[in-house]
């Protein structure tokens, strides 16, 4: 399978302040993506940015891929500066993806912010594949900060919103919500998001008693696994204390594989 | 014309004088996926220890201006990983191997290149004297490496070399006042080449939480932003040992690899900008090929120290 790809930018849209929905055509690409994976941008033919930029496949299409990205830094800041018709070096797909088990006749969505980038490509085969629409808590700063929530809700998904200053929804963060769902049988939840919300998600869902699969983010130099520099501590077999790496274990993990207490808020 | 691409290390025949920095290739699985890495002159694995090693804490990795910084602390599979699950896809695919080992004393590089001798891990041997990130940067404010140390140079080379007939190629720190005396060193140990350079110490901080980007605080500075200190630290120690010099350091394309065979490199590493682009050694190799037709060169041997200084 061949992984570099010549995207055209066939859509970039200012999705909400600072925030975009930029569309990569290419079949190829498109092919073999799951929901999940990444892919590795090079946003810039000269040195600097030196590295590739590593963003979350949104959705796949017949012949693309959609990625939707916040500015945060210069990487971004040039990305966002390419104009539809221009050609874009797109590595990917990388990384493993959302395993969609069978039997769990919940599926439930925790996205926190931008981390909401998966999910849409999650919600449309989870739907393909298990005709369940899964329930999703979207939750951002304020009311600028829920993303996708029209793609979810014609998806027929159960949306519940959740910003921190109370500007659309329920006030107050994601886990608030989680902690007050109740289920009939088993659950999954998939979440995405700030680290502190990815812990907490995590351990509510230990108290729950459910699977939780995170997608992680790491620096990456390689997105292929050969740098080592991505890694998390992690217990992926019985005993083995591993360093995993994010970029090839990953991003998609088991919450209980990864040795929490070793990493600190970043 | 017929363009020869070939080049030799001690015994070893090379095709062509492009391999890859240890520690940005793997053990050549994922890259494989990309291109045909029996193409490459050798395949230069990641640092071997005896013992698995889990590595440093993470952040790892920083970007900075034109390269990044690393502090992976070698972690590797191990020795006996290796042998078992690594080896058998390199010869699988007939790559020639450049076995780069690391030890804390000169009996585990020893044992080290023994055993790959032993049960054919190797094609050539690289000590790795100049890893610049398994010392603790906090407690000691400075972090001996062997490489900065001629005496231990010549030591722990010709300790390796003694129970060796591999061909050994021994790695440089550029983190010394003058390189030339650790290779004159390597070569007096019996060194069949230098690998020149391992990356420069740096450091970076995050003005917001005043905390050092690297958990480690210090890193490896790789990537084009060294490329001409690394060139300097060539042309300087291709004129004064007798053996070949291995160059690598920031090298983005043929025409950087062209610089550093012209400033004395017999051969030549691609390490970071692997990561941006994993073809790129098969770019250079093509390259390589196409400045010889053009500059009427029918072996590229001709060009290696062909700089002209007036
Ligand atoms: C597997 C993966 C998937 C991702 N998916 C998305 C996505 O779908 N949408 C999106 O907006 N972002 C995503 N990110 C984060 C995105 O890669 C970074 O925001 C981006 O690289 C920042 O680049 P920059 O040059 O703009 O910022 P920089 O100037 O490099 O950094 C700006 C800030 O971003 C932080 N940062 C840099 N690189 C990363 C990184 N790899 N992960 C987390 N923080 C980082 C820096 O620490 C700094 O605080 C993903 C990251 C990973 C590892
Ligand atoms: C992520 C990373 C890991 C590295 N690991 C090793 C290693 O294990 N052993 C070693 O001898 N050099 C290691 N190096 C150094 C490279 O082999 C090379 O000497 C250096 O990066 C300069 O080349 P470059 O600028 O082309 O990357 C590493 C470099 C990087 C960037
Ligand atoms: S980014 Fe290089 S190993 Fe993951």
């Amino acid at each position: 399978m061949k992984k570099l790809h010549e995207c055209l930018i066939t859509l970039h849209n200012l999705v909400a302040p600072h925030h975009y929905r930029m569309v990569l055509q290419n079949k190829d690409l498109a092919i073999h993506s799951s929901p999940g994976q990444f892919v590795m941008l090079e946003v810039s033919t000269g040195y600097y940015p030196f590295l590739r930029r590593p963003m979350s496949i949104e959705r796949i299409f017949s012949d693309g891929v959609s990625i939707l990205y916040k500015v945060c830094g210069e990487g971004t800041k040039i990305l966002s500066t390419l104009s539809v018709g221009e050609k874009i070096n797109v590595q990917g797909p990388l990384g493993n993806s959302f395993p969609i088990p069978e039997g769990y006749p919940h599926y439930l969505i925790v996205a926190g912010g931008i981390g909401v980038a998966p999910f849409p490509a999650l919600v449309e085969k989870i739907l393909k594949v298990r005709g369940i629409p899964p329930e999703i808590i979207l939750a951002g700063k304020d009311y600028n900060h829920l993303l996708c929530e029209k793609d979810f809700k014609q998806m027929g998904c159960k949306i519940h919103l959740v910003t921190e200053d109370g500007s659309a929804g329920q006030s107050g963060l994601a886990t608030d919500v989680l902690e007050t769902i109740n289920t009939q049988g088993e659950t999954i939840v998939y979440t995405c998001g700030p680290l502190p919300m990815i812990k907490n998600v995590h351990k509510i869902c230990v108290q729950k008693g459910w699977l939780c699969y995170a997608s992680l983010e790491a620096e990456m130099a390689c997105g292929e696994g050969v740098c080592l520099g991505c890694v998390l501590p992690a217990k992926m077999e019985i005993e083995n204390e591993m360093m995993a790496r994010v970029c090839k274990e990953g991003p998609i993990f088991d919450t209980q594989v990864i040795l929490w207490d070793k990493i600190g808020d970043r | 014309m017929d363009v020869s691409l070939q080049i030799s290390i001690g015994k070893l025949i090379l095709k062509n004088p492009v391999t890859v920095a240890s520690g940005t290739f793997g053990y050549g699985e994922e890259y494989a996926e990309y291109f045909d890495i029996s193409e490459l002159g050798a395949v230069t694995i990641k640092s071997l220890t005896l013992k698995p090693r889990l590595g440093n804490v993470p952040p790892r990795i920083v970007e900075t201006p034109a390269g990044m910084l690393n502090a992976i602390g070698l972690q590797n599979v191990g020795i006996e990983t290796y042998l078992k699950y690594k080896l058998p896809f390199l010869r699988e695919k007939k790559c020639t191997i450049i076995a780069n080992i690391y030890g804390t004393s000169i009996e585990e590089y020893v044992q080290l290149a023994e055993q790959l001798e032993k049960e054919g891990g190797a094609d050539a041997i690289e000590m790795n004297l100049s890893c610049p990130n398994v010392h603790d940067a906090k407690s000691k404010f400075k972090c001996p490496l062997i490489a900065q140390s001629p005496e231990w140079v010549e030591k722990y080379t010709y300790a390796v070399r003694s129970i060796t007939k591999l061909p050994l190629i021994v790695k440089l720190s550029p983190n010394v006042a003058d390189i030339t005396e650790p290779a004159l060193s390597a070569e007096k140990g019996g060194a069949d080449a230098v690998s020149i350079i391992n990356t420069l110490l740096g450091m970076a901080i995050d003005v917001n939480t005043r905390k050092p980007k690297l958990r480690n605080v210090v890193g490896g500075l790789s990537g084009p932003a060294i490329r001409p200190v690394a060139l300097k630290m060539v042309w300087d120690v291709s004129r004064t040992v007798k053996i070949p010099v291995i160059g690598m350091g920031g090298i983005c394309s043929a025409s950087d690899a062209l610089e550093f065979l012209i400033a004395g490199a017999r051969m030549i590493a691609v390490g970071s900008y692997l990561f941006r682009d994993p073809l790129v050694p098969m770019r250079i190799i093509q390259g390589l090929r196409d400045y010889c037709l053009t500059h009427n060169i029918d072996d590229i041997n001709k060009l290696v120290g062909s700089v002209i200084v007036e």
